[in-house]
Order: C-alpha cells, then sequence, then structure tokens
C-alpha cells in the first residue's frame, strides 16, 4: 500500500502546489495581458493591444535589452569570482568547508530590501566608500552613485551566494583524483583545469549561471534603490505597471513576455549543451 | 483492515445514536458560524474593534491608546503607501474589511462615486468648525458632492510639493521658478522624487507656462489642471523630463535618503512635502548640521498641493460603529492631537492650532500660510494613465 501511495503523495503534492501558486497565476496573468486597463479600471476587453504596444513603443524593448545587458554582465561576474572561491573551499576548506559555504548564506539571514538599502548607504553620497574617500580629501567616487555600476554592484552582492552555492555543491560531487591523473599523465594546472575540472562542472555552473541571470532580468530592488536616473530596468518598468500608474494589464504582458524569454533563455542554453558531458548524472545509468 | 472499513461511509452508528456524518455536520455547522459570525452580528451591537485602512505616518501608538482606553475599543490599522494601493484593496471587498480609510487629492471624490464611502454629517464631528477658513466647505470642494451638497470627509493634514533648497548652493530668485529645477547651471546637483505623477505634473505646469496655454481656455472648459494636460502638453512634458533626466543625481524613493542628499551636499534642491525640511531645521537648529535649507512652498508658475482626509467607508451602516468613526475623527481632529500629529509627523495640520503653538512652530508648520493652499492645484487623477505612464516609460528610457 504504501509503496503505492508514496510516488502519489512525493509527485502529486508538488504538482497541486505547482499548479495552485505558478500555473493559475500564470494563466490569470495571461488573461489579464489580453484585458485592458483604463483610468485604474480594468475592462475586460480582448485585445493584443498591449503586446503591441510592448512590440512598437520602443521604451520596453530597451528596458528590456538593459536588463539583458545587466543580467548577462552581473551573471558572469558572478560565476567568475564564484569559481575560484567554491574551487579554493573545495581544494583548501578542510574540516571547514560547510563552515565557509555556509558564511555564504549569511546576507540570507536579513531582507533582500535591508540589504539593498544597506548597499545604499554604502555606496550613497554619505556612504562608507564616499565617506573616507572625502575625509581623505579626494573626490567622491561619481560612478558608484545611483549609477548603472551601483547596480550591478548591489546585483553581485544579492546573488552572489547563490552562484558560490551551487557551483561548490558541483565541485563536492566531482572526484578530484581527475585532476591529479591529468598532471601524472603531463597535463598542465591550466590545462587539467580547462579540460576535465571547467567540463565535468559546466552544468553546475550553468544552473548557478541561470539563477543568478533569471532573477536579475526582473530585479526591481537593486535599480531602484541604487540605479539612479537612468537605471530603469524591465522588472522595475514592470512593478510600475502594478504599483502607482495602475495599468496592469499592461504589466501582465510585460510579466508573460518576460516569462517567456525566460523559458526560451533556459531552452537554447541547455539544447547548445550536450548535457552527458556535462557532469549531469539526472539521466540515470540506463 | 478493521470491520468499520468495510461499512459504508457514515454508517458507524455509535449506541448514542451519534454518528461520522452528524460528527462531520455538525462541525461543518459550527465552522460555517465561526465564519459567518462577523457578518451577522447585530448592526446595534457595540463595536469591539474600529478598523482604519491608513497612512502609517499617522499611526501614533500614544494617540491610538488615548481612544482604545476612552471607547474601550481596538483599533486596527493596515498601512498603504499610495492612494491607488488603498483603492485597490477597497474595490475589493474592503469595504467590509475597513471602517475608515484615508486619501487625499480626487481620490476622496472618485471613493464617493464609486460607493466606496459614505456621507457624514459634519454636526456629529464638532471639531471640524476648528478648520482654518481655506478648508471650509465652501472654499474646499473635493469632499463635498457637487450635485446634492453632501460631505463625505473630514480633511486632516495638509502641504504642498514645493522645493527645499540648500541657501548656499541656490540662490532665492532661482528657486521661485519651477525652471530651476531644470536649470543645466545645477547639473548633478538635483534630485526629484520617484512618484510619477507629481513629476509630470509639475513638468506639466512649466509647460503649459512656456506654451502660454495655462491661462488660455482649455477643451473641457474648466481652468488649468496640471493633471488633465493636453497631447501637446503630454509631448512637451516628455521632452523636458527628457533634458531633465541628465540634470538629476537621482529620483529619491524616500524622505531619508532625500534628507542625506540635501545634508550631505550632494543636491541642492528637490522638490518633496517639506517633511526633509523640517528634518533639516530640527538638526540645525540642535547644531547637528551647518548648512542652511529653506523651502520654497509655491513657483512663481503654480504648484502642487495636498489634503490628507479621513473618510468612512460605505461598509458602516448607521448605528453604534458610525459613532464610534465620528468619535474618531472628532478627537483626531481636535487641537491636542492635531499639534502631536504635526511634531511627530511633520505635516501641517488643517485645524487651527495657532492658539496652543510657539511662534517657531507657526512658521515651521505654515499656520500663517494656509491661505496659499487656494493657489495651489491639488493633487488629482491623470486625465488618461495610459498616456502618463507612456510619457514616464519613454522618459526612463531615453
Amino acid at each position: 500500500m504504501r509503496s503505492r501511495l508514496a510516488p502519489w503523495l512525493t509527485l502529486g503534492v508538488p504538482t497541486v502546489f505547482l499548479i495552485a501558486l505558478f500555473v493559475l497565476p500564470l494563466l490569470s496573468m495571461l488573461v489579464l495581458s489580453v484585458w485592458r486597463t483604463e483610468n485604474y479600471h480594468i475592462v475586460q476587453d480582448w485585445n493584443l493591444r498591449n503586446y503591441w504596444v510592448l512590440a512598437t513603443d520602443g521604451a520596453y524593448a530597451t528596458f528590456l535589452l538593459r536588463s539583458i545587458a545587466m543580467a548577462t554582465a552581473v551573471s558572469v561576474i558572478c560565476t567568475a569570482i564564484a569559481w575560484p572561491v567554491a574551487y579554493g573551499i573545495t581544494l583548501y576548506g578542510g574540516r571547514y568547508k560547510l563552515l565557509l559555504t555556509l558564511g555564504f548564506a549569511v546576507p540570507f539571514l536579513t531582507g533582500e530590501v535591508l540589504r539593498v538599502i544597506a548597499l545604499q548607504g554604502l555606496l550613497g553620497p554619505v556612504g562608507l566608500v564616499n565617506g573616507v574617500l572625502m575625509s581623505l580629501g579626494a573626490a567622491p567616487l561619481r560612478a558608484i552613485m545611483y549609477t548603472n555600476v551601483a547596480s550591478a554592484i548591489g546585483l553581485v552582492y544579492l546573488y552572489l551566494p547563490i552562484v558560490v552555492t551551487v557551483i561548490y555543491l558541483s565541485l563536492l560531487n566531482f572526484d578530484q583524483r581527475l585532476l591529479d591523473a591529468a598532471k601524472i599523465f603531463g597535463a598542465s594546472p591550466a590545462r587539467a583545469f580547462f579540460e576535465i575540472a571547467w567540463p565535468l562542472n559546466l552544468f553546475g555552473t550553468l544552473i548557478g549561471f541561470a539563477l543568478c541571470f533569471i532573477p536579475c532580468l526582473s530585479a526591481t530592488l537593486a535599480p531602484r534603490f541604487l540605479g539612479g536616473p537612468n537605471g530603469t530596468l524591465y522588472g522595475m518598468a514592470m512593478a510600475q505597471q502594478f504599483g502607482e500608474s495602475g495599468t496592469w494589464a499592461l504589466g501582465a504582458a510585460m510579466g508573460v513576455v518576460l516569462f517567456v524569454l525566460s523559458i526560451a533563455a533556459v531552452f537554447v542554453a541547455f539544447r547548445t549543451v550536450d548535457l552527458r558531458r556535462t557532469g549531469f548524472t539526472g539521466f540515470g545509468r540506463s | 483492515m478493521t470491520t468499520n472499513d468495510s461499512l459504508p461511509l457514515g454508517s458507524a452508528a455509535s449506541p448514542a445514536g451519534f454518528d461520522r456524518r452528524k460528527a462531520l455536520k455538525t462541525i461543518a455547522a459550527g465552522a460555517a458560524a465561526a465564519v459567518a459570525m462577523p457578518y451577522v452580528r447585530p448592526a446595534s451591537a457595540a463595536p469591539t474593534t474600529l478598523r482604519a485602512l491608513m497612512w502609517e505616518v499617522y499611526a501614533i501608538p500614544e494617540v491610538i491608546k488615548a481612544f482604545e482606553d476612552k471607547h474601550n475599543v481596538k483599533f486596527s490599522p493596515t498601512f498603504f503607501d499610495g492612494n491607488s494601493e488603498a483603492y485597490n484593496k477597497l474595490r475589493v471587498g474592503g469595504t467590509r474589511d475597513f471602517d475608515l480609510v484615508q486619501a487625499d487629492g480626487f481620490w476622496p471624490g472618485l471613493y464617493y462615486r464609486e460607493k466606496l464611502i459614505r456621507a457624514i454629517d459634519y454636526a456629529k464631528i464638532p471639531n471640524t468648525a476648528k478648520v482654518f477658513p481655506v478648508f471650509k466647505p465652501d472654499r474646499f470642494k473635493l469632499l463635498t458632492d457637487e450635485a446634492t451638497g453632501t460631505h463625505f470627509g473630514v480633511t486632516w493634514c495638509w502641504g504642498s510639493y514645493g522645493t527645499t533648497y540648500n541657501t548656499a548652493m541656490m540662490p532665492k530668485d532661482k528657486v521661485q521658478s519651477i525652471e530651476c529645477l531644470f536649470d543645466p547651471a545645477f547639473s548633478g546637483r538635483l534630485a526629484t522624487s520617484a512618484r510619477f505623477e507629481e513629476n509630470i505634473a509639475l513638468a506639466g505646469i512649466l509647460v503649459a507656462t512656456r506654451m502660454g496655454t495655462k491661462d488660455k481656455p482649455r477643451p473641457d472648459g474648466k481652468p488649468f489642471n496640471p493633471y488633465v494636460l493636453t497631447d501637446e502638453e503630454l509631448a512637451g512634458v516628455e521632452k523636458l523630463l527628457i533634458e531633465q533626466k541628465k540634470l538629476l543625481l537621482t529620483r529619491y524613493n524616500d524622505n531619508n535618503t532625500l534628507q542625506q542628499l540635501l545634508e550631505s551636499g550632494a543636491i541642492a534642491a528637490a522638490p518633496e512635502f517639506a517633511q526633509s525640511y523640517r528634518v533639516l531645521l530640527a538638526k540645525k537648529a540642535k547644531g547637528e548640521i551647518d548648512a542652511d535649507f529653506a523651502h520654497q512652498l509655491i513657483p512663481k508658475e503654480g504648484g502642487l498641493g495636498w489634503v490628507d482626509t479621513w473618510l468612512v467607508t460605505s461598509g458602516v451602516a448607521d448605528g453604534p460603529t458610525l459613532t464610534l468613526c465620528e468619535q474618531f475623527m472628532d478627537m483626531m481632529l481636535s487641537p491636542d492631537i492635531m499639534k502631536q500629529q504635526a511634531l511627530i509627523g511633520g505635516a501641517s495640520t488643517t485645524i487651527d492650532i495657532r492658539s496652543i503653538a510657539t511662534p517657531e512652530e507657526q512658521k515651521l508648520y505654515l499656520m500663517d500660510r494656509t491661505e496659499e493652499l487656494s493657489d495651489m492645484y491639488m493633487f488629482d487623477q491623470p486625465s488618461s494613465t495610459e498616456k502618463w505612464e507612456r510619457v514616464w516609460s519613454r522618459m526612463q528610457a531615453a
């Protein structure tokens, strides 16, 4: 009895959960996107006008391109930082490996808003960085005050712990003896890394990259508090539709476009990578 | 498998005749009664809770406790950030969930037209008689139904969207015009709020002034209202805001950020509700800062103003709850409470409290300048939120 119920319970409960909290809200967003709003009222007038506005008004395409550029830059930076950090922990962490990895999760003990506001204080005109510079008689760094650079710093700060943790978990399952074998057969450390460690942990790296890239695409808080007048990203513009402007239907259409693009990006990434050669073990042994 | 498992559902009768079906029915009936209880409570019963949808800045614990103790009820506030958020809450059944609601500008009128709030009787709220003349119903029309003359709200605190500036960085003659917020001479030393309506409306006043359309007959036959702009004016606003963007250090999201920007000298001026200005003056008085700050209430082209109000939702029927709402509003409008509100919340009051205020407080809280409100354009609903949203998005993307 237990063996027949177990799959239903273990798969059924998450399925119900996903349908109730993910599929249904997504469907309601899809429906809302083909209605329209008029001065804070939703008008159930089926049309594709919101998508037409998104396609023809350059502003929304600009927000999207800015977001893609920002998400790519932040994900590349996070991955570039996370790899040596996670690799270092794996190789030299000894018995403190877990502790060191958990250390990266400490910022998650506070809310995202608090972390962004703390960063605003750090980078702002009277923040720590500029405060020290000014007390030393130097000019404040305007590049980190309400600019896209500040937004990028904020996003790296927010998502780096996730990327480090994912790459660390991938490296934890990686057999380090393969590197030793490569070196014994004459490979330089760099060649051993690029021909063995990197490809066999590519799947974990891609997961880390995706877990940084996708939330960065819809980031709202960092650009709002750190980004300045030129820092409006797609997520921030989308949140605006559901906030004071009350143009919910357009916001829903923006959400649908973002969802489709995110899925497409993940699909393309995984189509172009041979998962069997990236350390992915999810296909089983058969 | 037990014997009971083979019996049909509900057939497991006990010796006392209380079976599973009866038990389920009893539980279901009990649950339904418990859920329905708040809604079937007789209207004549004395309320035990007063529920308000309000701005957090006005929830002063001492004031709320005094009210609760006096009337032996619990005051249950729910906070919102913007009018549109409160409006949405009311429209999705909030009139049953809240007894009182706050709003400013045109929103009370919109709420009344949509039957989200109800009429109130000023005779039951005697402190309404103590408002400054400019807030009396004969002059302040936003809380009176034009057709029937019915009142549907009481005034509370007021303010403008004036310009706070560092007197050493921005000359006084410059700040008397909205042009100062668009002047390349102050490039990188200006900030504005992140609120799209007020940014567009303020720019709209300047654009209409430059175009000479402000004092000419309007398409709707009404006097100029910066929230009702023509397409040509909106195009001008978009161009102006794009030009302004290059001059801004940032668009602040909260008063604390603005205060830091002004205090550090990072910016010379910014339009705001005078709350940061008051904090900076208090710091100056304590010797915590050296810089001098001033506040231009209304620019020469015209400025924006707001009056926060208290309203009673349409879910409140005649009877004890309405009486409690009236008592609450009357207490909140009493001069002592209003003074407390001004000092803690940092807002100017619509009740005349000059007799209990020091000369410094009278100056700081603009008590002798209430008449200037009649020269301001009240916060209003954009004529088309969709068109305004496009203007704002295009400016952000430029």
